[in-house]
C-alpha cells in the first residue's frame, strides 16, 4: 500500500475566486475520501468547507466529485478510486481550470455539479430542497394513532421499497437536463413522486393531484432519458427509471 | 445581531425533534434549528427497529404494554424510572400505528400487519421494522409530514448557547453557519433535541455530528448532567470503521464465533445465547478477544452465511451493502469481522425529580430524546427503544406544553441584556481561540477519544479511571490555550468542531467523574474491582452539577414501585 495519496482539491472563497490547490494526505487502511477532507481540515487549512454527518452512506450529506464522477465521499475508498468501475457515459463536468491535474497519481476532488457553489465543496441545495417542497411529496390523509394499522401487503410494500430508500444526496442532479433547465424539478423529486405514486395506500384523488404537478414541461416531460441518474445513484433508486414509470402510468389514465 | 422570536424554540430535526416541532405548531409560533438538513440527522442511520406490543406475529400474541415496560426496567438493571418506562410502553403500540398512519414503509407480515422481529432482552418479537433502514424510513416519514405542515426550520444553524433571564430559560444564541452571523432565539419554552454524543469517544458508531452540543448548552446555564457513566457500547460494530452491524443480524439468525470456531456465546449466555442484552454480549465478545481468541487480537466473527442469499438480500439488505462497501466482505459468502464500539448514551441531560417528562430544573427548558435522560434506559438500553422513546416524548412534550399553555416570558429588559452577556462570552471566547499559542483542537480530541476508548469501556476500575480523570484534566486545560483561526465565520467547520469538542470536553470529564464515584457494577457501567450491583447505596442517579470548584456530584431517587427489584441474569 502506498503511504500517502496526493489530492487536488477545488477551493473557492465563495467570492467568485477558484483555485486548486494540491494537497497530500498520509494512508490508513481503509481510508475513505472523507477521512482524507478531514485530515486536510484538520492539518492544511481549518476553514477547508464541506459537509459530512453519518460517514456510514446513509445521510446524503457527502457527495462530491471524485475524479469527474459524482459521488459519496464517505463510501469511497481512497485505495479503490483509480481502480473501481465507474458509471460510463457521464457528462463532462467542468468547474475551473486545472491544467496540472496529474490524472494517475492525484485524486481530483470537486464539488456537485449543476448547484451554485457557497464554498470550497459545499453547494446550495436550495432549489434542490424547493422543487422537493413543490412535489408535494407526503401522504395527505389524516393521520391517527388507532390500531390496526392499515394493511399493505408484502409485495405491495416491495414495489415501492427501491424508491423509499433515496437519501437525498443530489447526486443525479448531474442530470444535463438539470445543467441547462434551472426549473427542471429533477430526477429525486420525481422519483419521490413516484415512491407515492406506486404506493398500495394512496388515495385515488392524492395520485390524481401528485400526477398534476409532476406531469409539466418543467416536470417528467423534461426528461430527455438519459440515465445519467440512474449511474450514479448511490442506493440504486433508479430515479430515471421511476420518471419512466410516472410517464407510464400517465398514458394508462389517459 | 438578528433576533427571531417563538413561543418555543426546538433545537435538533432528528426524530424527537421533529415529532415535537410537528406537535407544537399546531398551535404555536415554534422554530425549529438543526446543524444539519432534517434528513441527515443520526436517527436516519438508526437500522434495527422500533418496540411496540403490537402483537402482530401468532407467537407474540400474548405481549402487552407492561411486558415491555418490565423487560425495558429488568434490561435497565433497575436503574429506568418505572412510572416513565410504563408511559412509553403504553404508547408504543400507537406510535407505530401513527408512524405507518402517516406513510412509514414498513416491512410487512403476509397478514398485511406490521412486520416484528425479536431483539435482544425482550420476551416477544415486538420490533417493528423497515427492512434494516428503519431509522431512516421514520425520519423522512416525519419530515414530510412537517413539510406537510409547514413548520418553520432553521437549517445548518449551530446552537452555541443558550441563556436565561430572570430565573427561567429566555433563549439561546445559534451560529448561521451560510453567513457566519450569530442570531438570538428568543423563546420561553426551548426543547433540547441534540440527540446522542457517542463522538465523546473514538470508536463509536455515531455519527460524526454526535457531540452533545445541547448538554454541554444546558450544563453551562446549570443544568445538571445525569447518569453519565452508562455508555453502551455496542457488541457488533465493523471492524475498522466501526458502523453498526444492527442486532438485527442475530435477530434474523446471525451466530457468533471466535477464532478457534467456537459458538463463544454458550459460555456467558446459555439461554438467550446470541440475543443476550447488549452489555453482556458486548463483554463476551471483549474477553474472548482479550483472552485471544480474536482474529488478529482485534475482532470476532458474525457469521450469517447459513441464512442464505436470499433471506440476506431481503431482511439485512443494509448490513450486506455496509459490510461489502467499508469491510469488503460480502457477508453471503463470508463472516462480517465485527468488534464493540460505542454506541448509545444511556445518560444525558438532567431531569427533575416530579416534573414533566423531559422537564429540567430550569424552567421552561426541556430535554428529549437521546440528549436527554428521563430515565427510561436506567443502566442499559434495549434495543428498539430509542427510537421509540425520540417520538413518544417528542409528541408528549408538544402535547403536554400545548396542554398548560403559552408561557410568559421574562421582561424584555433581562432578556436582552441575558442575550447580550451570553453573546459577548462567544464573542470572547473566538477573540481567544483565534490569539491563542496552544494545541489544534483535533489533537485534543484524539487524545480525548482514545482515553475514553481505554478506560471507560467495557471493563473499568479505579486505576484506570484516574488515569483517564488526571488527562482528561490536562486536556481540559489544554482545551483553554487552543489555538484556530475564528475571524473567518461563514461555513467555517474547522470552527464548529472547536465549538462542538467545547462540549464533548465537559461530557468526558463527566462520565469519568461519574464512573469513579459509582462503585458497584450495574448495566453497562461494569467494575471489575466491585463486580456486583449495590443497591443500598447504588439505586440512585447521579446527577452532576455545575459548582464552584468544577463538578459536584449529587444523586436523585430511581423511581420504583411496579416492578420489585430483581437480580439481572439471562
Ligand atoms: C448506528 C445506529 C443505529 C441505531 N439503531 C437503532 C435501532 O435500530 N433502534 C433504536 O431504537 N435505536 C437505534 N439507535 C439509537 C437511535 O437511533 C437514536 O438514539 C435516536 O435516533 C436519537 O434521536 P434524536 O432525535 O434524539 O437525535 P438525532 O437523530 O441524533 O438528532 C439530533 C439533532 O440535533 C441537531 N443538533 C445537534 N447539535 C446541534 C447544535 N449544536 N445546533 C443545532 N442543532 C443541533 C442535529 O442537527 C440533529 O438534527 C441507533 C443508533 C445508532 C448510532
Ligand atoms: S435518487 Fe439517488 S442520487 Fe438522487 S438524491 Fe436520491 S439517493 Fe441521491
Ligand atoms: S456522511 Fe452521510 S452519506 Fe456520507
Amino acid at each position: 500500500m502506498k503511504e500517502t495519496q496526493k489530492f487536488l482539491v477545488y477551493r473557492n472563497s465563495g467570492e467568485g475566486i477558484i483555485r486548486y490547490e494540491g494537497y497530500e494526505v498520509p494512508l490508513k487502511p481503509g481510508y475513505t475520501i472523507l477521512d482524507a477532507l478531514f485530515y486536510i481540515q484538520d492539518h492544511f487549512d481549518s476553514t477547508f468547507a464541506f459537509r459530512y454527518s453519518c460517514r456510514g452512506a446513509i445521510c446524503g450529506s457527502c457527495g462530491i466529485t471524485v475524479d469527474k464522477i459524482p459521488d459519496l465521499a464517505c463510501k469511497t475508498q481512497i485505495s479503490a478510486v483509480k481502480t473501481k468501475r465507474n458509471p460510463i457515459g457521464l457528462p463532462e463536468f467542468h468547474f475551473g481550470e486545472h491544467p496540472n491535474w496529474d490524472k494517475e497519481n492525484e485524486i481530483l476532488i470537486e464539488p456537485l455539479p449543476n448547484m451554485p457553489v457557497l464554498k470550497d465543496l459545499v453547494v446550495n441545495m436550495d432549489n434542490f430542497w424547493k422543487f422537493y417542497v413543490e412535489v408535494q411529496p407526503y401522504f395527505t390523509r389524516d393521520y391517527n394513532d388507532v390500531a390496526p394499522e392499515s394493511k399493505q401487503s408484502p409485495e405491495e410494500m416491495n414495489a415501492i421499497e427501491r424508491l423509499v430508500y433515496c437519501i437525498a444526496c443530489g447526486l443525479c442532479w448531474a442530470c444535463p437536463v438539470n445543467a441547462t433547465n434551472p426549473h427542471y424539478l429533477g430526477p429525486m423529486q420525481l422519483a419521490k413522486a413516484d415512491r407515492f405514486l406506486r404506493d398500495s395506500r394512496i388515495s385515488d384523488e392524492h395520485e390524481k393531484e401528485i400526477l398534476e404537478r409532476v406531469l409539466k414541461d418543467d416536470g417528467v416531460l423534461a426528461c430527455e432519458k438519459y440515465f445519467v441518474c440512474n449511474r450514479v445513484c448511490p442506493r440504486g433508486v433508479m430515479p430515471g427509471t421511476a420518471i419512466n414509470d410516472i410517464r407510464k402510468k400517465m398514458e394508462e389514465r389517459k | 445581531m438578528r433576533i427571531e422570536k417563538f413561543d418555543a424554540v426546538v433545537v435538533g430535526a432528528g426524530l424527537s425533534g421533529l415529532r415535537a416541532g410537528l406537535e407544537l405548531s399546531r398551535e404555536w409560533n415554534v422554530g425549529v434549528i438543526s446543524k444539519v438538513y432534517p434528513v441527515r440527522s443520526h436517527s436516519g442511520a438508526a437500522q434495527g427497529g422500533i418496540n411496540a406490543a403490537l402483537g402482530n406475529r401468532p407467537d407474540g400474541k400474548e405481549d402487552t404494554p407492561k411486558i415491555h415496560a418490565y423487560d425495558t426496567v429488568y434490561g435497565s438493571d433497575y436503574l429506568a424510572d418505572q412510572d416513565v418506562v410504563m408511559y412509553m410502553t403504553e404508547e408504543a403500540p400507537r406510535i407505530v400505528v401513527e408512524f405507518e398512519s402517516m406513510g412509514t414503509p414498513f416491512s410487512r407480515l403476509e397478514s398485511g400487519l406490521i412486520a416484528q422481529r425479536p431483539f435482544g432482552g425482550a420476551g416477544f418479537p415486538r420490533t417493528c421494522y423497515a427492512g434494516d433502514r428503519t431509522g431512516h424510513a421514520l425520519l423522512h416519514t416525519l419530515f414530510e409530514q412537517c413539510v406537510r405542515q409547514g413548520v418553520k426550520f432553521y437549517n445548518e444553524y449551530f446552537l452555541v448557547d443558550l441563556f436565561k433571564a430572570d430565573g427561567q430559560i429566555a433563549g439561546l444564541i445559534a451560529l448561521d453557519i451560510k453567513t457566519g452571523e450569530f442570531v438570538s432565539f428568543r423563546a420561553p419554552n426551548v426543547i433540547l433535541a441534540t440527540g446522542g454524543f457517542g463522538r465523546v469517544y473514538k470508536e463509536s458508531t455515531n455519527a460524526l455530528i454526535n457531540t452533545g452540543d445541547g448538554n454541554g448548552a444546558a450544563y453551562r446555564v446549570g443544568v445538571p448532567m445525569q447518569d453519565m457513566e452508562f455508555v453502551q457500547i455496542h457488541p457488533t460494530t465493523l471492524y475498522g470503521s466501526n458502523i453498526l452491524i444492527s442486532e438485527g443480524a442475530r435477530g434474523e439468525g446471525g451466530l457468533l464465533y471466535n477464532s478457534k470456531g467456537e459458538r463463544f456465546m454458550q459460555k456467558y449466555a446459555p439461554k438467550a445465547m446470541e440475543l443476550a442484552p447488549r452489555d453482556i454480549v458486548a463483554r463476551s465478545i471483549q474477553t474472548e478477544i482479550l483472552e485471544g481468541r480474536g482474529f488478529e487480537d482485534a475482532y470476532v466473527h458474525l457469521d450469517l452465511t447459513h441464512l442464505g442469499k436470499n433471506r440476506i438480500m431481503e431482511r439485512l439488505p443494509g448490513i450486506r451493502e455496509i459490510s461489502m462497501y467499508f469491510a469488503g466482505v460480502d457477508p453471503i459468502e463470508k463472516p462480517i469481522p465485527i468488534l464493540p464500539g460505542q454506541h448509545y448514551s444511556m445518560g444525558g441531560i438532567g431531569t427533575k425529580y416530579n416534573g414533566d417528562y423531559g422537564e429540567t430544573e430550569l424552567p421552561g427548558l426541556f430535554a428529549i430524546g437521546e440528549c436527554s435522560c428521563l430515565s427510561v434506559h436506567g443502566a442499559n438500553r434495549l434495543g428498539g427503544n430509542s427510537l421509540l422513546e425520540t417520538s413518544v416524548f417528542g409528541r408528549y412534550i408538544g402535547r403536554t406544553l400545548l396542554k398548560k399553555g403559552k408561557s410568559i416570558s421574562a421582561s424584555e429588559d433581562s432578556i436582552q441584556k441575558a442575550e447580550m452577556a451570553a453573546l459577548y462570552i462567544i464573542e470572547e471566547l473566538l477573540d481567544k481561540w483565534n490569539s491563542n499559542t496552544g494545541k489544534k483542537p483535533n489533537e485534543i480530541k484524539e487524545k480525548m477519544g482514545e482515553t475514553m476508548n481505554r478506560y471507560l469501556s467495557v471493563y473499568r476500575n479505579q486505576p484506570d479511571m484516574e488515569k483517564a480523570l488526571k488527562i482528561i484534566e490536562g486536556l481540559q486545560l489544554d482545551f483553554k490555550d487552543i489555538n484556530i483561526p475564528t475571524t473567518e465565520r461563514k461555513l467555517n467547520w474547522g470552527l464548529i468542531r472547536a465549538l462542538e469538542l467545547r462540549n464533548m470536553m465537559d461530557i468526558a470529564e463527566a462520565t469519568v467523574r461519574g464512573a469513579i464515584w459509582r462503585k458497584e457494577s450495574r448495566g453497562a457501567h461494569w467494575r471489575t474491582d466491585y463486580p456486583t450491583r449495590n443497591d443500598k447505596e447504588y439505586q440512585v442517579h447521579t446527577m452532576i452539577y455545575p459548582g464552584e470548584k468544577g463538578m459536584e456530584i449529587k444523586t436523585k431517587p430511581v423511581k420504583l414501585g411496579i416492578f420489585e427489584t430483581k437480580e439481572r441474569k439471562y
